[in-house]
């Protein structure tokens, strides 16, 4: 027996309320309704994943991924966290360093900036780093180590006016910039990493240190490819989230100075004011003899934060039903520049896949 | 894996610990200082008061070590 389209949407929904929310365990698996069979099946998710950009700019995306269930949700946000690898300095050599700021804290910093460079390089060429075990020797070579330097030196500028008191004017490299650290390519690195697609961080005014006359930064930086479960900096996003599509489902007109109140209940955007047309005026409901008046309508409930604040309000309490979508996620992508930021969810479904295999040639073994 | 490895150079962290240190010269008679007043490198001789050649400041550090310092970027 199949369930009617309302069961089914039901079903979907998780319900908000003031103070709790409700229906929140999915149910479309094989033996929870007698007589339904919800075993997977390849075609139907096939036929109904579906994914929708909303925004997509390099350094930020937005879109839907609907027709999925939490877990599948929860596990490419966690991939495109931990596991989609990107480039960080690892090891910094420190020869000289006269300025204010410690060496480890530079260090750190230094570890933190985001760098890219060319992708066929850093996808098929450059492989991870295994740190070597106690007693083992280094292995830096040019697919797994590369290269970089900072050099600078604070001193006087000598053309600078007299009277001057901006230290970038008075002095050379008073401030000690991304833009700075130096790429040397090594080996084969040169055929994947020159010209546009050298090595460079992706931001050239990150603030690194400050110094004065006399000072000075010597360091060698060894660079590695890595993953966000090692370390943060290598997490190719500086967010990557979702959220569940909401919904607003307004049971009985609300008309009038009502309509404007509970506009202001949401974000911008959510709830239109229309107008009731003398067509809607004449027929039998509750819109009879209101032509004119204004109507409260949901246009956008993407928009909506669900606050909830319309529900604190006696005259919409038992007007409204607010809730969410249990297989409609709303991502929201923000790429640290390595990536554009619709890359890294592709390099996450790619991840799942390789994952997904590796665990199918598992389960075959224990089978045997 | 090729053949043709290559080893990135790593700099001074190759060569044993002050490798370049030569036990048969003679000991440096000189000492570099910096100035706690004006920043300056003061050369001081063996037996010389402790004082900067600029400024006559009395208080005088020690050079930062010539020697690489390896830190892990995390
Ligand atoms: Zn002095």
């Amino acid at each position: 027996m199949k369930p009617s389209k309302e069961e089914l949407e039901r079903r979907n929904i998780v319900g908000v309320g003031a103070e709790r929310v409700t229906n929140v365990t999915s149910t479309d698996y094989p033996g929870h309704f007698p007589g339904e069979d919800h075993a997977w099946d390849l075609g139907y998710f096939r036929d109904n994943v579906t994914i929708e950009f909303h925004k997509n700019e390099p350094l930020e995306a937005e879109f839907s991924l609907i027709g999925v269930d939490a877990s599948i949700a929860n596990a490419f946000r966690r991939m495109m966290i931990a596991d989609v690898p990107t480039f960080a300095i690892e090891t910094v050599h420190m020869e000289k360093n006269t300025s204010v700021i410690q060496d480890e804290v530079l260090s750190h910093r230094l570890g933190l900036i985001p760098f890219k460079g060319g992708k066929t390089g850093f996808r098929k060429f450059m492989k991870f780093y295994k740190k070597p075990e106690d007693g083992e020797e280094h292995s830096y070579v040019d697919f797994n180590t590369i290269q970089l330097s900072l050099n600078v030196e604070c001193t006087h500028n000598k053309k600078a006016a007299k009277n001057e008191t901006d230290v970038t004017k008075l002095y050379n490299h008073a401030h000690v910039y991304a833009s700075d650290i130096e790429f040397n390519p090594v080996g084969r690195q040169e055929q994947y990493f020159s010209g546009d697609n050298a090595i460079v961080p992706v931001h050239p005014d990150i603030l690194i240190a400050k110094m004065r006359p006399g000072q000075q930064i010597n360091c060698s930086l060894l660079m590695h490819k890595g993953v966000g479960s090692d370390h943060a900096k290598f997490s190719p996003v500086a967010t990557a989230s979702y959220r569940l599509m909401p919904t607003i489902k307004i049971k009985s007109p609300i008309l009038g100075e009502d309509a404007k109140k509970f506009q202001k209940c949401f974000p911008k955007g959510v709830i239109e004011l229309q107008t009731v047309t003398r067509k809607e005026s004449k027929e039998e409901g509750p819109f009879k003899g209101k032509e004119g008046e204004w109507k409260a309508v949901v246009v956008d409930p993407m928009r909506d934060t669900v606050s909830r604040e319309c529900l604190r309000h006696d005259e919409f309490k038992d007007k409204v039903e607010l809730g969410r979508k249990r297989d409609h996620f709303i991502y929201s992508v923000e790429s640290t520049g390595q990536w554009r930021s619709d890359e890294i969810f592709l390099e996450a479904v790619a991840l799942f896949k390789e994952k997904a295999k590796k665990f199918e040639h598992q389960v075959i073994n224990m089978a045997r | 894996m090729s053949s043709e490895q290559y080893q990135v150079p790593t700099g001074s962290g190759s060569q044993a610990p002050g490798g370049s240190r030569n036990f048969d010269a003679e000991p440096p008679t000189a000492m570099h200082y910096l100035c706690g007043d004006c920043a300056t490198r003061v050369r001081l001789e063996k037996g010389q008061p402790i004082r900067c050649g600029s400024c006559g400041a009395r208080v005088l550090y020690k050079e930062r070590t010539k020697r690489m310092v390896q830190f892990e970027a995390r």
